[in-house]
Order: C-alpha cells, then structure tokens, then sequence
C-alpha cells in the first residue's frame, strides 16, 4: 500500500514540476513571503527591509496593535487573497488535466491492471492533485510562522493552520472538477464545472454575508438602509427585517454548497494565542488600520458576526459536501468499464 | 500437468443490447505463446480487459493464474502492455518503468536493478531520462514494453505490441518474446499482423463478432492445410491421372497436387510416377499460411452468421 501510494503521489510531484505554472506561483508564494517577512517593527513604527521606516505610534515594536496588524496581515491578506484565490485558481488550472489524462484510452488500462483498488487509487491520485495547493500554503507558512516568531516573539505553530484550511477549501472545488472529469474526460468541461461551483458558492455567501450586515449589524449598531435608494438612517424597531428574510434564504442555499469562503474566514478563530488575549477574534484588518478595533461595540458586534455559523456548519457541511461529491465520483469510476 | 496461464470457462460482455464477448471459453497453456486474432473490433481488446478487471464482465467464470478471474493480488503476478499505449508526458523512460514497479509492489532495490536492465533491452538505456513528451511512437512502446515486464511477470499481455515499432524494433520485440517463453513465462498477444504471430505463437485463437471460430497450435493449424505438389518432366499419363483424381489429388498436365499431412502421404504418387517411368521433377510442399487460416475461419464465421 505505502509503496503504491509513494507511486502515485511521485508521479503527481513529477507533474507538478513538469507544470510551468506550480513553478511561477511558487516564486510567487516565495517573493510575498520575503516581503512579509521583510515588515518589522521599532519604537517609532513600522519598518521595511530594517531600514525604511514608516511612522506610526500605533504600530510600534510590543504594541498589541502591530501583532495585530502582522498576523491579520497574514491571514486576511495574504491567506485571503493570495492563497485562497490567486494560488487556488492557479492550482485548479494546474490539476485540472490530472484526471482527464489519467482516465484517457491507453493511459487508465495500465493502471487498473495492477493489484491495487480502484478506490484506493482514486483518492490516491486524487490527494495528489491536492499537493499543489498544500505545498504553496506549506511554503507561506512556514516564512510567516519564522516571520511572525521573529518580528512580534510569537511562535505560534496555528500558523500552519493554514496549510488543512487552504487545501480543504481547494478540495471543495477540486473535488467537483474531479466528477466533472469522471463523467466527461474532458479538461475543459471538468474546469467550468469547478469554476462554476466555486463562483455560484461564493455569490450566495457574499449574499448572505452582506443581507447579515444589512439585517443584523447595522441595526444593533443603530443604523439602517435603505435599499431602494442606497440611503443610510437611524434603526427603527422593526428595521432590518427584509434583508433578515434574505440572509435566512441565502443561509438555506448555502447549506448544502461548499463554503470556501467561510472556511478562509475560520482560520482566524482557529489560531490562538495562549499567553494572552488573541487580538484576533472581532478584528480585521482594516479595524487595526483605522482604530475601529478599539470600539468595544464594534468588536462585540464583529465577534457575533465570526460566530454566527458554527463549525459544524462551515466545515462540516462542506466536508459533507465533498464526501458526496467524491462518494458519487469513486463510485462511477469503480464502476465504469475502460 | 501443469495448471493452464488462463482457464475461461465462461465469459460474456454486453454493451446494452451489443454482445462484445458471447459466452466464449478459452484456455491457454502456461510457459507457451499464445496468439489471439482478430479482425478489428472482434472483441479481442475487451477480451484481455476483462482478465485484467480493466472491463467489466457481464459474466465471468475462470481462473487466471490458478485464481479466479478478477483476484486482485494476482495481478501483481500480471503485466501489460495496452494498445495505444499512452505514459504520461512529463514522466521520463526510467520514471514510467518506476511507476510501474512501485504500482506492482516489487521491492525498491530490485526495482532500480530491473528498471535499468529492462531498459537497456528495449534498446531504451541511453533515452531512459528524457521524457516521454520527446520519444518516437516506436520508443514509447519499447519504454511500455519495459513497464510491462519489471515485475518478473508469470503472464504478460501484449496488445498490438509492434505497434508503430520499426522492422529493427519488431525483431528485437519477437526477441524479447521468445526469450521470455524460455524463462517459462506465458505471453499472450493481440495483433492484427498474422506473419509476426506466426512466427512467434504456439498457439492461436481467432476471434470474431465476440466468438472463438478457430483455435488450436499454429504448427498444427498450418499444418492442417499442407499440401505437395509433384511435377513430372511431361504430362501426367491420362491412366495416372485418372486414378490420382480417384484418389483426390488434383492434376493438371505436369502437376499433381495432393493434401497430405506429411510426405509420406505424398510417396505413393512419386512410386506410381516412376513406376510408370515418368520422371519426377520436383516435389513442393506448401503449408497454409496463417494469414489463409484466418481468412478462411473469418469467412466461415461471416456465412455462419448469415
């Protein structure tokens, strides 16, 4: 078994190398670590390569804010935007000829006439197809767990949280590509079929998300708005009641999808700091830059906004998600003649 | 007696209402080489897919190496060499017959030593590491045939495997046959080419619409069609022509033609020749090709079915 797996996934190595694309992004992935690593902090503020400084009382060396700032910099930054978007998409185009190959008359025969299952090699292959997105967030993590040790004095192994929660939320779209391909053995089909669940999963969170902020945040902080005309104004009970009724039906679409988005999001709460209180948890980014972290209302109001969906309900659903995806693809590819 | 390479007792595929496989059964010999003919889409590929679980059966009773068709872990005891045979284009020569090997569970150590053998004898050892994307369509299939063989196979399954190799290449390739059935392996080839499956096959099945319509060794299946041909300096006297004809030989002026089994059937005639002071000129033996064997059993099966 372990050698059949070292097979497998050697020859998904060998592919991932072989692809120009696993190469660039890595660069990539390196040059960001670098200019992560590169932001440092003194008595006067922030500072780049050790020597540009940048001003900020707020941002100076031991200040929660700066270990703020550097960690939600990481995370809703780079995780956000860099991992979970650019390096996921560059991934899906990367693997997404895996399977249809892999299935192709002449290719699958020598394969399946070995003494090794048709699921175990499925999801060996399938695993995989994975490593291009684990390695890259392996790779990120690792500069900005020596990064954030370095520069702030927090060794913090949750960092490397970042590596299941990435390649989780790539496995929710790459999983769909992987039935597309089982069903088709096309490449192009099996990439719109990815494309097209990550896209429409996303619109409906982004939907739910912004009907939550409509129904739910604006008016416990007081305000409301109107919809018809883009009009803010005073809450009035009542108010929010709408765009409460839509978050609920989003929240009802959203179920059975795969919630990448949420899944990113997650791995905020997800990393801890033991010796004091996480800066993180009601805090984004922006809040540190513009001080709106300090609210205590705010920050309530964001940590109840963070937990509004349980883990069940954000991972949970979406590994069910994925297990019936994956269930229904092994089952059609175990049973399939070549 | 030594238990059979493969044993079909029964095996059957349907495609919704197409029958691919009707009910044949099929046995062959272990340590022989054992041909399967066929015209293209006799059944011949799904017939090798279904021993290997590469095809589904519809129904399936028989024994591949003394284990029930479809056991898994005798496989590892399998290899095979598919039509159009098609690596992945990143992989190197080496890495191709590595995969193999690991996918096969041959040891590490072993593997390395085998890869490198097989590679030199498939004329592939100075190619082994450049990729799969830069070789020829005849080199691919030598870098298959080296996939094929690295786990000391008990039986090996070749589908068309000359396919796109050049002369040079096809010889070697008989080589590699013949040389495996000394070191007692059973090797079971699909092609199309009938010369080279004649050169090389102990034994032969032809396949058509699904269905077995000849089978037997190729020594005999050749042999069962021999015929001799005497001429005489002259005509043949019209007395001796007259019995010859009773006797079922054909004659046609210096020519007496007879099918016989071997010449000792054909010795009568000559002393009769003589006999009658008739000189004999030459004596020809013809066999039947396999290439006629194939073409005969293919027209039976054709008016067999209308």
């Amino acid at each position: 078994m372990m050698q059949v797996a070292i097979a497998v996934l050697l020859d998904s190595l060998h592919l991932l190398r072989a692809r120009k694309m696993f190469g660039i992004a890595l660069a990539i992935s390196l040059a960001i670590g670098v200019a992560y690593a590169a932001i440092g902090f003194d008595a006067e503020g922030m500072t780049l390569f050790g020597f540009k400084k940048i001003p900020n009382p707020m941002m100076t060396e031991g200040s929660e804010n700066a270990a703020a700032f550097y960690i939600l910099l990481f995370i809703d930054v780079i995780v956000r935007y860099w991992l979970a978007w650019v390096v996921i998409l560059i991934g899906l185009i990367s693997t997404i000829s895996i399977f249809p190959d892999f299935l192709a008359e002449g290719s699958i025969g020598v394969s399946l006439s070995k003494p090794v299952s048709r699921p175990v090699l499925f999801l060996l292959k399938y695993l995989g197809g994975l490593m291009f997105v684990a390695l890259q967030v392996f790779l990120l993590s690792l500069i900005a767990f020596l990064a954030i040790g370095f520069r702030i004095g927090e060794w913090n192994i949750g960092i490397f949280w970042a590596v299941p929660v990435v390649t989780f939320v790539f496995s929710l779209i790459y999983c769909v590509s992987v039935l597309a391909a089982v069903v088709t053995k096309s490449t192009a089909f099996s990439l719109i079929a990815g494309l097209g669940i990550w896209g429409f999963s996303l619109l409906v969170q982004w939907g739910e998300d912004l009907t939550y902020k409509f129904g739910v945040m604006m008016p416990e902080m007081g305000a409301t708005v109107d919809v018809s005309t883009g009009q803010t104004k005073v809450a009035e009970e009542g108010d929010g009641g709408g765009a409460r009724s839509w978050q609920r039906t989003f929240e009802g679409i959203m179920t059975p999808l795969p919630k990448t988005r949420a899944c990113t999001l997650w791995l905020k709460r997800l990393i801890v700091f033991d010796d004091r209180e996480s800066p993180l948890q009601g805090m984004d980014l922006g809040m540190v830059l513009t001080g709106a972290g300090d609210d205590p209302q705010m920050r309530e109001l964001m940590v109840k906004y963070e937990a509004r969906h349980s883990a069940w309900y954000v991972f949970g659903t979406s590994a069910l998600f994925q297990a019936v995806v994956l269930g229904l693809a092994i089952t059609l590819f175990s049973r399939r003649d070549y | 007696m030594s238990v059979p390479a493969i044993e079909i007792e029964s095996i059957q595929k349907r495609y919704g209402r197409f029958e691919a496989l009707k009910e044949l059964s099929l046995t062959v010999p272990a340590g022989s080489v054992f041909g399967l003919l066929g015209p293209n889409g006799a059944g011949k590929s799904t017939l090798v897919k279904s021993l290997l679980t590469i095809v589904r059966p519809t129904l399936c009773r028989g024994t591949l190496l003394g284990k029930k068709i479809g056991h898994r872990p005798t496989l590892a005891k399998v290899g095979y060499l598919p039509e159009h045979a098609k690596f992945p284009d990143y992989l190197t020569g080496r890495q191709i017959v590595s995969y193999s090997a690991r996918m096969t569970k041959v040891v590490a150590k072993q593997a390395t030593v085998k890869t490198e053998e097989l590679l030199e004898l498939v004329g592939m050892g100075h190619w082994a590491d450049k990729r799969n994307g830069t070789y020829s369509k005849g080199m691919r299939q030598r870098v298959g045939l080296a996939q094929a063989l690295v786990n000391d196979p008990e039986i090996v399954f070749l589908d068309e495997p000359t396919d796109g190799v050049d002369p040079e290449g096809r010889v070697e390739i008989r080589g590699i046959i013949e040389k495996m059935r000394d070191q007692g392996r059973t090797v079971f080839v699909n092609s199309h080419l009938l010369a080279e499956v004649e050169a090389v096959a102990d034994e032969v099945a032809i396949l058509a619409q699904g269905k077995i319509v000849e089978r037997g060794r190729t020594a005999d299946l050749v042999k069962s069609g021999s015929r001799f041909i005497v001429r005489a300096l002259g005509p043949v006297p019209f007395e001796l022509k007259a019995a010859f004809e009773r006797e079922g030989a054909k004659v046609a002026g210096d020519r007496v033609e007879c099918e016989c089994e071997d010449a000792k059937g054909v010795q009568g005639i000559i002393d009769a020749l003589r006999k009658a002071g008739v000189v004999v000129r030459e004596v020809i033996e013809t066999r039947t090709s396999l290439e006629e064997v194939f073409m005969r059993a293919i027209r039976q099966s054709k008016g067999g079915e209308s």
